[in-house]
């Protein structure tokens, strides 16, 4: 598999007066992992909803596979391949880990047949895809808790997990370890690398080393603006990037 | 995981205890609780509509009053069976709750309850004028025909005529719960955004909500006629529209059988209040500001949980 | 002038000054919402309340001018402890309150029907003077309820633009946490707004009860009207509320000519639907962000 997954050309996100996201172009690749990183305000959330449907961009187009999705809503590009976590943590705060899981897996596989009168934890499909899940985030012993009893970072790979659960080919995740002590960022990271080579990802980080660790490439946003765009490598060396925001950076 | 196992136990509990009351009570409490029955089935209706897809909807007298007069009016004008004018009923009930979901469900919370419920003071007005449709505040009597050779004038066969809706109707209900589309409707509950985020379209599951629980309001509209005998544009009264919170509140939003008790503490205080009070519906009011103080935190628990 | 186009004009004037009133009343439930987040479902009862008490009053005081000052006065001593005391407590969920309010709502029509009656009364015109209009004579009061309403409207849009505490309610409307954040005391921006609101609802009352039907129910019309224009207007803008409440009642007001109160009722309503499915947050509402 090769070829653009993901195709974002020209977006710009207007508010009112203010442009909080001007005349974006990228391009990821099947199998790739990108970095988004820019400090904050910098416009990379906002990027991240004009993508998935949370917004309407201003002008500029999004293509998925080859497809135009442009200004569809989140369900339809959800169904279409691609997957989001939030910034702040958001799940569902009075089901069980399995169940929030179950809602996302069930996406997929609705049927009008199954959906009205059949018992939902018979659908034996559902339930072992659910389990798995739980499985590969590591939140299988905790599948009968409420997420709102979780830790702050479990609540973080529940997010995850819930983002998987709908077999996105494109995975995006905003600030995943955001908040999240050291130890549990460090399992977070872990489950990036292992998702790394399933699928592509498009990350939102402040963490450089995180960053670095797992990303491919690399776009630098600064006001709205791509200040550069390209490896880990060409991106330590480009000076703008290094006055504007990092300081110093070197690949692994 | 507990609660849902002590909801169930409670209306199974009730269930019986209910099949077994229509023998044993004396005809002044049988009527009663024939009422409770009825309300009951408007009050789960309800619950799909406030507990599990948090709208608060100040619409549903009309779905009530829909039910009422599609039954009324078929078996006066058309001269329809007992069960063909339930039918119409339902037809009408699922033909208003379509239409009004149409223009209601994707309307922001407030935007929500406040048109729900103009449309519905709108409906009102509209009845009280076309009295030579509905007959207006004096309302529409008939005699209502028998159901497979059984009149429902012989109390025992009103009671369990009705219990059998509301034990349908709570099977119904519960295994829909238990569905894949109970589930969706509870994560649309938590957190409508996420939900959409995983590819469910939000206005299309809360309209299935909405329509559901318009049905079940007409429903519980045309039994509440056939036992009544009577329709009036009363029926389409604000006041229906807020009974149903009230019972949904007392008795547990989200618990599908817990508003049942909300139901039967509302209509004993109404039914012994009221006996001795003209001013019923101030307590009422006063009753509305106590249960939401008592209920504080179970209710803000509830509300506050919700994205 | 042709005595048709001179009727339309009559229906047309009474629509405005109905308007006017409206206005009044509606821009007090969308500031409410607007800066509170509350649909109060008992603003029509206080409206009402408002009337039932310059029924009493203005014969009682002698002088209409007095009771148009002593009933807001009464309103905002009842104000106050329900913002305090009862909805308070639930600030931010909106279907609590909203339920609270319904309960007050009954309340406050059962007080009135236990102490003033169901019985729809008519009160005196407070100033008995008519006016030579093309021939025509037309009652002066409902010319000086014009020049109030926009007296009172007049002061409210100062209040709210060149004072610093409307400058907070405007802030609040705007943004609430940022007002918190900016050191604004929201608890006393809450109160006021809500004793405002109220007030505005009753000087509504006291301006209507002469040019209108005093009864224990007649909040619910004024209410169902004043919300069809904060629907349409958009919730929280007070220009919207403005533009709509005297639109919408000068054409109920003509239609009125040709179709029954129910069915001109009936009409509006089909306007405000067709406003909905094109704009869901009305006519002036903002967008989500």
């Amino acid at each position: 598999m090769s070829g653009s997954l993901l195709e974002v050309t020209g977006v710009s996100m207007h508010f009112g007066g203010l442009t909080a996201v001007d005349n974006v172009t990228y391009t990821i690749r099947s199998g790739e992992v990108r970095g988004i990183i820019g400090p904050n305000g910098a416009g990379k959330t906002t990027l991240f909803n004009a993508i998935t449907g949370d917004l309407k961009p201003s002008s500029g187009k999004v293509y998925l596979k080859g497809e135009d999705i442009t200004g569809l809503s989140p369900d339809l590009i959800c169904q279409k391949g691609m997957s989001r976590t939030f910034q702040l943590t958001y799940v569902f705060p009075e089901m069980t880990v399995y169940e929030c899981v179950w809602v996302g897996v069930y996406s997929k596989a609705r049927r009008a047949s199954t959906m009205f009168f059949s018992q939902a934890d018979r659908l034996k499909d559902v339930a072992d895809k659910t389990m798995e899940l739980c499985r590969l985030v590591g939140l299988e012993e905790k599948r009968d808790e409420l997420a709102s009893n979780l830790s702050y970072g479990d609540q973080k790979v529940l997010e995850i997990a819930m983002a998987l659960s709908t077999e996105p080919a494109l995975l995006l995740l905003d600030e995943p370890t955001q908040g999240v002590g050291p130890q549990e960022a460090d399992g977070i990271v872990q489950l990036i690398e292992l998702l790394s080579q399933r699928m592509s990802i498009l990350l939102i980080e402040h963490n450089i080393d995180i960053i670095l660790r797992v990303c491919h490439n690399l776009t630098v946003l600064s006001f709205g603006r791509v200040i550069a765009d390209g490896s880990c490598e060409e991106i330590g060396r480009n000076e703008e990037v290094q006055r504007i925001y990092l300081g110093d950076i070197t690949c692994s | 995981m507990e609660r849902k196992g002590i909801v169930t136990r409670f209306a199974l509990v009730s269930l019986l205890v209910l099949a077994v009351l229509g023998v044993v009570l004396p005809s002044g409490a049988r009527s009663l609780v024939v009422q409770i029955m009825i309300f009951s089935i408007f009050a789960m209706g309800y619950d799909i509509c406030l507990g599990y897809t948090n709208q608060c909807s100040l619409g549903h007298s009309m779905f009530f009053g829909a039910g009422a007069y599609g039954a009324i009016l078929s078996i006066m004008s058309f001269k329809l069976g007992l069960i063909p004018a339930l039918g119409v009923a339902l037809v009408a009930g699922f033909v208003f709750a379509f239409l009004l979901g149409l223009i209601c469900v994707r309307l922001s919370e407030a935007y929500f309850v406040i048109v729900t419920a103009i449309i519905s003071a709108v409906f009102h007005l509209l009845a009280m004028d076309m009295t030579w449709l509905t007959g207006g505040d004096d309302g529409l009597s008939t005699t209502i025909p028998p159901v497979f050779g059984l009149s429902l004038y012989n109390p025992y066969v009103n009671y369990y005529f009705v219990f059998f809706f509301l034990l349908v109707s709570y099977l119904i209900l519960r295994r829909i719960i238990g569905a894949p589309l109970g589930r969706i409707f509870i994560s649309i509950r938590e957190n409508p955004r996420r939900a959409h985020f995983l590819g469910y379209n939000i206005t299309r599951y809360k309209l299935i909500a909405f329509v559901l629980s318009g049905v079940f309001g007409a429903l519980a509209g045309a039994l509440y006629t056939m036992t009544m005998r009577y329709a009036s544009a009363d029926y389409f009264n604000f006041y229906w529209s807020v009974l149903p919170i009230v019972w949904c509140l007392i008795g547990g939003t989200g618990t599908l059988a817990g508003c049942w008790i909300g139901v039967a503490l509302m209509s004993l205080f109404q039914y012994y209040v009221s006996a001795w009070f003209t001013h019923y519906l101030l307590l009422f009011g006063i009753l509305i500001l106590i249960i939401l103080k008592v209920s504080r935190r179970g209710m803000l628990g509830y509300f506050a949980g919700r994205g | 002038m042709p005595e048709w186009l001179l009727n339309v004009l009559f229906l047309l004037m009474n629509g405005l000054i109905w308007g006017l009133i409206i206005a009044l009343i509606a821009l007090g439930l969308s500031l409410i919402f607007g800066v509170m987040g509350i649909v109060n479902m008992a603003h029509g009862d206080l409206y009402m309340v408002g009337a039932v008490l310059a029924f009493y009053l203005i014969p009682l005081l002698g002088s209409f001018w007095l009771a148009l000052l002593v009933v807001p006065l009464i309103i905002a001593v009842i104000a106050a402890p329900i913002e305090r005391f009862i909805l308070r407590p639930y600030e931010g969920h909106h279907a609590v309150t909203m339920i609270a309010t319904v309960g007050i709502s009954f309340i406050l029509q059962q007080a009135a029907l236990a102490t003033y009656g169901g019985i729809p009364k008519k009160m005196a015109d407070p100033w008995d003077v008519t006016f030579n209009l093309f021939g025509v004579s037309y009652p002066g009061y409902r010319l000086l309820i014009a020049g109030i309403s926009i007296v009172i409207l007049a002061a409210i849009w100062l209040f709210l633009y060149r004072t610093s505490y409307g400058v907070l309610i405007r802030a609040s409307i705007q943004d609430k946490n940022m007002a918190a954040a900016m050191g604004i005391d929201v608890n006393r921006v809450l109160i006021g707004t809500f004793v405002l609101g109220s007030v505005l609802a009753a000087i509504g009352g006291v301006l209507a009860a002469p040019i209108t039907q005093v009864f224990y129910l007649m909040g619910a019309d004024v209410a169902l009207l004043a919300f069809i224009v904060v629907i349409i207007g958009g919730l929280g803008s007070l220009g919207g509320t403005l533009v709509a409440a005297l639109s919408l009642c000068a054409i109920e007001g003509v239609m009125s000519a040709v179709l029954n109160p129910t069915l001109s009722k009936a009409a509006i309503f089909v306007v405000m639907i067709v406003i909905l499915m094109i704009r869901p947050r009305g006519l002036f509402g903002e967008a989500e962000h």
